[in-house]
């Protein structure tokens, strides 16, 4: 029992160690005190059970590594899906941030890139980081979009407000770092916020057609789709873009359906927003991340089971390879491809073989662009306003404290 | 019909302060944060920054009601220390974690459309 002082020990942990009888328990009993408690993940209860239990020191840290890294997938539950790597929760570990640290651990890598997808790895930052800036792409990067709809002539059959709903959702290809943001209040519109659009068409009723039922065929204009927008330039807008910088992203969204003698006539404009206010301003179409998973086989897995285990997961994660005497051998591939659907645990001759966990600091970032803006462009802008939202705090920070004192 | 216009979420109303600070009277070198139209974004991200300052001895932030565009964050410092600071100095590390992060995005960037070319 000697143990007991190598540590100063808060009262919790004595009572976590003596909770324990096994090594696989006094797991489950962190994790209940900490549900009992609130409190962080204990680095010391985990000491000081790996010493009653006689664990080596060597197995010791890697447990606490990997609780510090990973998140586990388990059968029945995910397990350390918090960040625990904080000041005062691990002895030998420090945990403060440094600059110097951060640029060592901090990484960026290009997966793939194109013209409106672009998927790359985060690496060495918070969930809470990450998350920002996936919240920053959905909702805080400005772009352009239809926001008041005139009428002035609408026989179709779809209703005023639907139409000017689908209308909105529209992708607008126009640079919204070129635009303020309109005032509050402003019904004209100024060159420097607004895009006025046109929408004239009138459905009429082809002369001479052989027998068919095909309306298109039939009727002339039936379709009213993006194609038919016309950009009516503003004050000195023709002089400062070129013809056809401003147009819709695509030229074959369907708007409306029309009927001979229906006829549309509308005028748009088109201002700055943010997600925030409208989800028509979001400048993506998805952005998310994901965790890299991480597979390991815990023994050799030969023969039918080898082809079973690789049916449990994504394919391409699994490989199997022929061994000496024809034998199959399963194989981890690529665990980037997995889904980490947990298929392999239902399986009672599987599930002790594989063990699953995901790098908690490592993200797969996909940004998905509308096609206004490229997603590499976007994801720059992200960093800029959060920039700003930090700038401007400090800023209203330093001022109440001047105020204060 | 009755809703609340939704730019209630990013603008400020009129006089309306963007950080109020309270002292926290029953412990000391404790105050709560008070931040107008901020969100999760910026709450969670400063939040578990704090955590990372080993003189910080709390810190946690909250939306008080999903319709009231703010939230609430409440620090506590070791006696050498104020919550002020502590979250000024969040701030500036969160700042320079960004201008790597951009820079390293953008070497990335380059690299890739060089290899393309």
């Amino acid at each position: 029992m000697a143990v007991f002082v190598l540590w100063p020990f808060h009262p919790l942990d004595v009572m976590a160690v003596w909770l324990l009888r096994s090594a696989s328990e006094f797991y489950v009993a962190t994790k209940r005190l900490d549900d009992l408690f609130k409190l962080p993940a204990h680095g010391a209860v985990y000491k000081h059970a790996c010493c009653l239990e006689k664990i080596p020191k060597s197995d010791m840290t890697d447990l606490i590594d990997d609780v510090r890294r990973k998140v586990t997938l388990r059968e029945h539950a995910v397990e350390n899906t918090h960040s625990s790597d904080f000041p005062g929760n691990y002895e030998d570990y420090d945990d403060s941030w440094s600059q110097k640290k951060f640029e060592k651990k901090f990484r960026i890598d290009m997966v793939k890139m194109s013209h409106d997808e672009l998927e790359f790895d985060m690496v060495g930052v918070d969930a809470s980081i990450a998350n920002a800036f996936r919240r920053i792409l959905l909702s805080e990067v400005p772009t352009m979009a239809i926001e008041k709809v005139f009428i002035y002539n609408n026989t179709s059959i779809i209703q005023d407000e639907v139409l000017a709903h689908r209308l909105g959702l529209i992708p607008i290809k126009a640079d919204p770092r070129l635009f303020e943001y309109r005032q509050e209040g402003d019904t004209e519109g100024t060159a420097g916020d607004t895009l006025e659009f046109q929408l004239k068409v009138k459905c009429t009723k082809c002369s001479k057609v052989a027998d068919t039922t095909d309306p298109d065929d039939l009727y002339k204009d039936h379709k009213v789709t993006t194609k038919h927008l016309k950009w009516v330039p503003i004050g000195n807008q023709a002089e400062i873009f070129k013809e056809g910088e401003i147009r819709p992203v695509h030229d074959d969204i369907l708007i409306a359906k029309l009927r001979p003698g229906q006829e549309l006539d509308i005028r748009m404009h088109c201002v700055k927003g943010i997600g925030k206010d409208h989800a028509k301003f979001s400048p993506v179409a998805t952005a998310s991340y994901r965790l890299l998973p991480e597979i390991t086989l815990l023994q050799t897995v030969e023969g039918s089971l080898a082809e079973k285990l690789q049916k449990c997961f994504s394919p391409g994660v699994i490989e199997i390879d022929r061994v000496k005497g024809g034998r199959k051998k399963a194989r981890v591939a690529n665990s980037r491809k997995d889904t980490c659907s947990r298929e392999v645990f239902r399986h009672e001759d599987l599930k002790d073989t594989v063990k699953l966990e995901r790098i908690r600091d490592h993200f797969i970032f996909c940004v998905e662009s509308t096609g206004v803006l490229t997603p590499d462009v976007l994801v720059c802008k992200a960093v800029q306003v959060l920039m700003k939202k930090c700038r401007t705090f400090l800023t209203e920070l330093k001022e109440n404290t001047d105020k204060s004192k | 019909m009755n809703a609340p216009p939704t730019f209630e979420s990013f603008l400020l109303f009129d006089g309306e302060k963007k950080i109020t600070i309270e002292k926290d009277t029953k412990v000391p070198n404790a105050a709560i944060f008070t931040v107008n139209k901020e969100d999760h974004t910026l709450g969670n991200m400063i939040c578990s920054q704090l955590w990372k300052d080993p003189q910080v001895l709390f810190s946690g932030y909250k939306n008080p009601h999903p319709l009231e565009h703010k939230f609430v964050l409440r620090v506590q410092t070791t006696s050498d220390y104020s919550p002020q600071d502590a979250l000024t100095n969040a701030i500036t590390d969160l700042i320079s974690e960004f201008s790597l992060l951009e820079e390293r995005f953008k070497d990335a960037v380059r690299e890739r459309q060089d290899g393309d070319i």
